[in-house]
């Protein structure tokens, strides 16, 4: 193994000590190559796509269950579902709200790739990250057992965040890999980086990774106690801004090695060129606030993709809207582009999602890969007035052409769980 | 899906199991085969002759302040305490290690769901009056493995998994990856669970307390991995290797016989093999095992999601060293493992 300091200065710039040689060079080029969703902006990549391009916000009223206690009654719920359009009822009857949110886009994002034709079962894998999963349905259960003693079981069946998963293998006959990433808000992002990250070794031929979740009592009333909830729709880096806005969906991509992708003629929507998961060790809730642990998750994501900062055209942020975040994001930025910030720009899309807490990443990441290959940097909606702090380019008086290839997309969780994708076109 | 890849070093365990707290307790209920599970408290109205593998006599201040301890949900307290543990059997100084390079993977079963239930009850029985933000940032899985950061300053890689009965083992292989892919030097895995009153209800209303949820137990398995020469550099006691980690997602039907083949390799019979989950059950049983001695950890200790990290401490306290041992963990809709383990110099009889 040569040294890091045998290596050329500009490697050594590149890919800092942690890395070694070995593994730039080496490193697989991760295609994707199909892409599902199924969001409150979109109940397909095409009507997504439409949201995103045309800066649409699907935040409005939420009727799942009584939101009349809490300051926030609005979120990006999914309107006029119903389970029976996409499934028999006795299938409907077996998944939770987020499981079938997640079959659905699974199931969008494999036809648009067309790889269970290609490959043996064995050979793909799926990878979700999970959020509160099936819990808008184990609260029926509570509900029913505090009133009556007695709640139907059927309810609890997709309590588990890992159900999503075993659902979606178990309808498309997946057999490679299984599992469930559960790291709050970055679950999705990271479960796409794991899922790069298993087919870079040659453990699988194609990973089907991404995430869902829906709308809960728990995490709505959660939020709210927090006081972290804004009652308009979240207008991310804006003046005045009080918080969130929650959402519920899922979101999934097809990914495989980019040589076996163009062998068999598939579509390469973008890449996956790397990610970073780090821990803050700060703080359950709040972000370490000088923002150099977010700036060192992107940072190692940049390095991890064997590129440089430069290369980077903007960042799909975490930009929740609440007070804090934006600002720490805003600092992040500073740190890891110096000053060539004012050039990359530094976007939230959840203006137009909500929040989505277990897909948030995954849905962000299908964002992104279409705002790169469309060339626009999207919007950052509901803009209120510019706040000195957030004082760097948010797009928000509309979205921009770019030429720029590659972009970050950040999640950043509960328990200073953080994830930084890098996306190229 | 094979990763024979790899050679890392396991340099420190930390057990907490209704045998008791460290692995000394773990070792004498290993030698001895003597269940540690105790009758599910009959108020419960679950019915009677049903065990569960409940961690008594855990005095929480012998570890952690009472005022700080009260931030924790109890599957937080166990990974605080085990990864302290684990860190300390390791003979790691993190107030002297680069704390990005020390992270941690988790798996993690019914975590965050006590704060959720005491949560939620308080609102459905006292409206919005009845919200206490304290509990809700604990309701999340991440919460044992976040805490553990937190509280012990890793911060490296962190991330948890729920992965049914294999929860510890996806953690497992994802440190692996970490650790060779240069992303960390000390990698913290294993798995953590609880178990209340609201989830035997609620396995007791499911119809699985005779079935997956039969003796269900709680505690936090952690061993610390690292490369086997960073092990050597720092001289630290390596009590095993992970030589391979194979994993099928599920055993898809008519094409199972081609599932087991990728899980199980193709080496001879294993003399020591580890079931985790539901592997004891299997049917038909991998016959390339059927002559190993088991360590069954589940019939001592009970099972849980994350068993897998109990299970797999379990298999290395009962090697020696230079021996080959397998850790087989199974769910019932999937994932599979096959670990594969070498019984390490400083192995401890």
């Amino acid at each position: 193994m040569i040294s890091y300091e045998a290596l050329p200065r500009t490697i050594r710039a590149v890919r800092g000590p942690p890395f070694p040689l070995l593994n730039f060079m080496m490193k697989k080029s991760i295609a994707i190559t199909g892409l599902g969703i199924f969001c409150a902006a979109g109940k397909s990549v095409a009507g997504f796509t439409g949201s995103l391009l045309g800066g649409r916000s699907a935040i409005g009223p939420v009727d799942l269950f009584d939101v009349a206690p809490f300051p926030g009654k609005i979120g990006a719920q999914v309107r006029n579902y119903d389970p029976t359009s996409y499934f028999d009822r006795r299938t409907a009857a077996k998944l939770s709200r987020a499981d079938q949110f997640g079959v659905i886009a699974a199931g969008e994002a494999l036809a648009d790739s067309g790889v269970r034709d290609s490959y043996s079962p064995y050979d793909i894998g799926v990878c979700m990250g999970a959020g509160a999963a099936g819990m808008l349905q184990g609260e029926h259960w509570l509900r029913e057992t505090i009133s009556n003693g007695k709640g139907h079981p059927s309810l609890l069946r997709g309590i588990l965040p890992d159900r999503t998963t075993t659902a979606i293998s178990e309808m498309y006959r997946l057999g490679g890999y299984q599992g469930s990433i559960t790291t709050a808000c970055s679950s999705s992002a990271t479960a796409i980086g794991w899922g790069a990250d298993l087919i870079a070794t040659g453990r699988l031929k194609a990973v089907l990774c991404g995430g869902s979740d829906a709308l809960s009592i728990l995490t709505f009333a959660g939020f709210n106690s927090l006081r972290v909830v804004d009652w308009e729709p979240c207008s991310p880096f804006s003046l005045g801004r009080r918080g969130i806005s929650l959402g519920e969906g899922a979101a999934c991509l097809v990914l495989e090695e980019e040589t076996a992708a163009l062998e068999r003629g598939a579509v390469i929507y973008g890449r996956v060129l790397g990610y970073a998961v780090a821990g803050e060790a700060h703080h359950m809730t709040a972000p370490e606030p000088t923002g150099t642990e977010a700036s060192r998750a992107m940072a190692d994501a940049i390095r991890n993709a064997g590129i440089t900062p430069e290369e980077i055209g903007w960042v799909n942020a975490h930009g929740t809207g609440t007070p804090l975040n934006d600002v720490v994001e805003t600092m992040a930025m500073k740190m890891v582009f110096g000053n060539r910030v004012s050039d990359v720009p530094l976007v939230s899309t959840k203006g137009l999602t909500g929040h989505c807490l277990g897909a948030a990443g995954a849905i962000e990441a299908l964002a992104t890969v279409i705002a790169l290959k469309a060339g626009l940097i999207p919007q950052t909606l509901n803009y209120r007035g510019a706040d000195p702090e957030c004082d760097i380019e948010y797009c928000h008086g509309g979205g921009r052409r770019s030429t720029m290839g590659v972009a970050l997309s950040n999640s950043f969780a509960f328990g200073g769980n953080t994830t930084s994708l890098v996306l190229g076109k | 899906m094979n990763g024979k890849e790899m050679s890392i070093a396991v340099t420190g365990l930390a057990a907490i199991s209704p045998a008791g707290l460290g692995t000394g307790p773990l070792r004498e209920a290993l030698a001895d085969g003597k269940s540690r599970l105790e009758p599910i408290p009959e108020d419960f109205g679950v019915g009677s002759g049903y065990l569960w593998g409940k961690i008594g006599n855990f005095k929480v201040s012998d570890f952690i302040p009472p005022l700080k301890a009260r931030k924790f949900d109890r599957c937080s307290l166990f990974a605080v305490i085990a990864a302290g543990m684990a860190l300390r059997d390791a003979g790691m100084d993190t107030g002297s290690t680069d704390p990005t390079r020390i992270g941690i993977v988790l798996g993690c079963g019914f975590g965050g769901i006590a704060n959720s239930e005491e949560f939620l009850r308080s609102y459905f029985t006292r409206g919005a009056e009845g919200l206490a933000p304290m509990l809700f940032p604990n309701t999340v899985p991440n919460a044992p493995a976040s805490n553990a950061s937190i509280e012990h300053g890793l911060k490296g890689p962190n991330v948890t998994f729920v992965e049914r009965f294999c929860s510890a083992e996806s953690a497992l292989m994802m440190a692996c990856r970490f650790i060779r892919e240069d992303r960390a030097d000390i990698m913290l895995t294993g798995g953590v669970d609880e178990l209340n009153p609201l989830m035997i209800k609620a396995f007791g209303a499911l119809g699985q307390l005779r079935g997956h949820a039969r003796n269900f137990s709680e505690g936090a398995g952690i061993l610390v991995l690292e490369k086997t020469g960073h092990a050597r550099e720092r001289n630290a006691d390596i009590l095993a290797e992970i030589e391979d980690v194979r994993t099928v997602g599920s055993l898809v039907k008519g094409l199972e016989a081609e599932g087991m083949s990728r899980l199980l390799g193709a080496g001879g019979a294993c003399p020591l093999v580890s079931l985790s989950g539901v592997a004891e059950e299997m049917k038909p049983f991998p016959e390339t095992l059927a002559s190993a001695r088991f360590v069954r950890t589940g019939v001592i200790l009970g099972r849980s999601l994350a068993m897998g990290g109990l299970s797999m401490i379990s298999l290395i306290l009962s090697m020696s060293p230079g021996q080959n041992a397998m850790h087989f963990a199974a769910s019932p809709e999937g994932p599979y493992y096959a670990i594969d383990f070498r019984g390490g110099a400083s192995v401890r009889q």
